[in-house]
């Protein structure tokens, strides 16, 4: 495939997107960051599906795309089943010698939100990557249901407030830890699976190219703050997601092959956990004395999850 | 290049193996597919045509009918040739999707193998699944043995492939009383049916990069209303291709299908309108009743279930001498009249006669519908003749232990 | 009327949702958009003005009227680091041969993530309020902050 250059922003800014503006995407989301990155680390031809969500009620409502390539929507929970058919399709075809150009260059790639990823389209996705169609699937994950106001997913982090788990007198939001999916991709056997943030622009675009490059189904979490429902000023997405990496609250890193991982960054300083969560409204009330218990949880669960991520990295297995 | 399949003139085959052959000849390019009785015969032969190179096409195995029916819009959308098979509670799984499907304009080809919804759990042949995607946007066929199986699945390519039309169909056969029954069946040879078939002609297809193409976007309500009209004109226009279709298969086997099939009607003065398997239990019905008792008897049956025949049904039912017509469904109504009843008699109520309806619910999962229960039915129609008036509540259910049941009564006063 | 690579003939010349509700013959078969007019091959290595949009792309389309705040481009402080471009949610900036050009005021809603990822000293981008004049926000930029430690 031809990958395009990723050597420094200069030579990456000279890809002509793919994504138009005009889309319904919020002020400040960095959903279409992702998505551009994405479209720029290829000049191949793309086939595109998305599950319902955010990304995909924004990108295409009557009379309006805003894809430059072909991309497909069917339901909430379908994407990855229709991206690896039209994978099927295109081998089918090209057997078959039925295609309009039979050498033109293409890739495979499916959009989620967290709800349709973690949630709703579960199945059809671990299916899709038992399969092994050669596709790549991204989820975008901003933790909740913003699309529809802000409920919980099961990619919602403890102690998050969130519309259907909410902060009260009686409650400090959601209860439950957030569902490892990079861990349960693995588990799949998929040849690459990573973890990827739009801060961090050419570890997420040489991951997206690796994805791509590689053959196989690959899968990508890619931390999209939302400034919507985490409750952030919009013009400070960026800056928030590099409170996320730096307090690994949302670790960067790839797994190979089921087995072999390797931490994409490390943060010179490592911040308090209290530095991303004070920067949020969702996170407003932990810092009420009688929450102080779920931000040290907090704290305590990335300490674990990093020291586990690095033995893991030494363990080289 | 994908093997030919050694047939002979005549083959025993059941209906799940003819619908399973006639899928290897149209040379599919992707079956998504799950399997679930009573269709899975269809899903495993169609596995084993391709483990022994008698299909060039991609046989992916999906994790439920949900995931089957999103791989064939997938697939579709990609510019060749789809299909799958489900039953039942695959049906219902799939429904969603089939709505997609259709009103994305995608040819697909689904054979549905009928049986009863749960719950209760039940694997016998009834429609439920079949009415269930009444309202769903996509063509219905109906065949009522193993060899209409096989030529009414080359034929729904035809329709659904058609430029004019470019809607997915299914293809109904009965579980077990079809899927499972062998009978004598005529097939074409491998390049007979795929020329009748034809090469599949891409539209708005994904893998033509020079034209980029969305797909399934949103339509709220200043777009939604006028897209959705026109895809029910779409499906009502299509008769006249499906005409057309059977027209074509007609010239190339002698074998006549008609979107209404009508059987001694010519002079009926009682009438059986029933789908399925059942057409021809009725018919023997009607035959004997004819030869033992005089009474004259026939039977119509949409073969056509969506778009609905009114046209053709009325002209079935627009007869002088005809007084009486009951309506046989074979589905739990849920709190209604069953939909043949309601379809027919929207039919009838523009015929001149305006007969008498009944309603009959039979058969659930997988009641035998025997030759003396069709007869009993035509009997008390004879009784509504020769009362001039509906003997009986309007919908009965027949064949069914314990007492009597039934629901709404003509107003005679 | 050709306003260059800044402003294409088609970008922009509509309000979202101010579009004509075109009638029965023209609503495309099951809900299609074609994003191109006639063929396009080799997206990928076409420049927006050098593409034949069609009506159905939302490039054709403006949400200028979500913004109360823009940015505005000073070209004599900018390095061309490109982090605007990079990070821009609205394909807004518009960048050719490694040289930010300018702002797209047609698709720009106006978050301000380009200001807040500019590196340089003063900013090279800076939001102002929608009202003003651009030539007015240039005479008014910043003088570079001194380091105070």
């Amino acid at each position: 495939m031809a990958i395009t250059s990723i050597k420094n922003l200069k030579e990456f800014s000279t890809n002509n997107d793919r994504f138009e503006g005009s889309h319904l995407l919020c002020p400040g989301c960095a959903h279409s960051m992702i998505v551009r990155e994405l479209m720029n680390c290829t000049d191949d031809n793309l086939v595109i599906a998305s599950n319902t969500g955010c990304l995909e009620v924004s990108t295409a409502v009557y009379p309006y795309t805003s894809w430059d390539t072909s991309w497909i929507h069917i339901g909430f929970e379908n994407a990855a089943t229709a991206a690896s058919c039209a994978e099927s399709m295109y081998k089918a075809r090209k057997r078959k010698g039925t295609l309009k150009d039979n050498d033109a260059p293409v890739k495979f790639v499916a959009f989620g939100g967290d709800g349709s990823t973690y949630d709703i389209g579960f199945q059809w996705l671990s299916g899709a990557m038992e399969r092994g169609h050669d596709f790549t699937y991204i989820c975008l994950d901003n933790e909740n249901y913003a699309n529809t106001g802000g409920q919980r997913s099961s990619a919602t982090p403890i102690g998050a407030n969130t519309s259907t788990a909410q902060a009260g007198s009686h409650s400090y939001g959601k209860k439950q830890k957030k569902k490892d999916i990079v861990a349960i991709m693995a588990a799949h056997g998929a040849p690459y699976v990573a973890q990827l943030a739009p801060n961090k622009w050419k570890s997420m675009a040489k991951g997206f190219q690796k994805a791509l490059e590689t053959e196989g189904p690959c899968f990508i979490n890619t931390v999209s703050a939302c400034t919507t429902e985490w409750k952030f000023d919009p013009k400070d997405t960026i800056h928030i997601t590099d409170l996320a990496t730096d307090t690994l609250m949302f670790p960067i890193y790839e797994i190979i092959d089921g087995h072999e991982l390797n931490i994409l960054y490390r943060p010179k300083n490592i911040l308090k956990v209290e530095d991303y969560l004070g920067a949020q409204g969702r996170y407003r009330h932990l810092f009420k004395p009688e929450n102080k218990h779920v931000i040290e949880r907090i704290q305590s669960d990335i300490d674990k999850n990093w020291e586990m991520l690095q033995r893991r990295e030494e363990a080289r297995i | 290049m994908a093997k030919e399949f050694d047939l002979n003139e005549v083959e025993v085959w059941d209906g799940n193996y003819a619908a399973s052959q006639a899928l290897r000849q149209a040379q599919i390019d992707v079956v998504a597919a799950y399997p679930i009785t009573p269709s899975t015969p269809i899903v495993e032969g169609y596995g084993s045509y391709v483990a022994n190179g008698y299909v060039d096409g991609e046989f992916v195995m999906v994790e439920s009918e949900h995931g089957a029916m999103s791989g064939c819009v997938g697939a579709a959308a990609s510019g060749g040739r789809v299909a799958t098979a489900t039953s039942s509670q695959g049906f219902a799984l799939m429904v969603e999707v089939l709505y997609q499907a259709s009103g994305m304009r995608l040819p697909i080809v689904l054979t549905v193998v009928n049986r009863a919804l749960a719950s209760p759990l039940n694997v016998r042949g009834d429609h439920s699944d079949m009415y269930l995607g009444r309202d769903s946007g996509w063509i219905q066929i109906d065949a009522f043995n193993p060899q209409e199986a096989y030529d009414l699945t080359l034929c729904a390519f035809r329709m659904g492939e058609h430029l004019d039309v470019r809607l997915p169909v299914m293809v109904h056969q009965d579980g077990f009383t079809t899927s499972h029954k062998a009978q004598n069946v005529t097939p074409l040879k491998d390049e007979v049916a795929y020329a009748f078939v034809g090469d599949y002609v891409p539209v708005n297809d994904m893998l033509d990069f020079s034209r980029p193409v969305t797909h399934g976007a949103q339509t709220e309500e200043d777009w939604h209303y006028e897209h959705k009209a026109k895809q029910h004109k779409a499906l009502m226009d299509s008769r006249t291709v499906i005409d057309e279709v059977f027209a074509d298969f007609k010239a190339l086997t002698g074998r006549e299908y008609k979107r209404v099939e009508s059987y001694l009607m010519d002079d009926a003065e009682v009438a059986i309108v029933v789908l399925g398997s059942s057409v021809e239990t009725a018919v023997l019905a009607a035959k004997q009743l004819r030869e033992e008792e005089g009474i004259k008897a026939g039977v119509v049956s949409p073969r056509c279930f969506r778009p609905f025949p009114y046209d053709l049904v009325r002209d079935a039912l627009d007869i002088p001498t005809l007084k009486a017509v009951s309506c046989l469904d074979k589905s739990a109504p849920g709190g209604a009249m069953g939909a043949l009843f309601n379809e027919v008699s929207a039919a009838v109520y523009t015929t001149k006669a305006r007969p008498m309806m009944t309603n009959y619910i039979y058969g659930l999962g997988g009641r035998d519908f025997a030759v003396d229960e069709a007869k009993r039915i035509f009997k008390e129609q004879k009784a509504h003749a020769d009362a001039g008036h509906i003997t009986t509540d309007i919908q009965q259910f027949s064949g069914l232990r314990g007492p009597k049941l039934g629901f709404f009564q003509t107003r005679r006063d | 009327m050709s306003t260059g690579v800044l402003g294409t003939d088609k970008r922009g010349i509509r309000e979202l949702g101010a579009e004509e509700k075109v009638g029965w013959d023209e609503v495309t078969r099951g809900v299609v958009l074609n994003s191109f007019d006639g063929e396009a091959l080799d997206i990928a290595h076409k420049k927006a003005e050098e593409r034949d949009y069609s009506d159905f792309n939302s490039y054709v389309a403006t949400v200028a009227s979500w913004r109360i705040i823009k940015p505005v481009f000073n070209r004599d402080i900018c390095i061309d680091c490109q982090n605007c471009w990079v990070w821009c949610p609205d394909t807004s900036i518009i960048s050719r041969d490694k040289q930010m050009l300018g702002i797209d005021y047609d698709h720009c809603k106006g978050c301000g993530v380009c200001v807040e990822v500019c590196p340089t000293n003063p900013k090279s981008l800076l939001m102002f309020s929608e009202a003003k004049e651009n030539e007015d926000a240039l005479e008014e930029w910043p003088e570079k902050e001194k380091k105070t430690k």
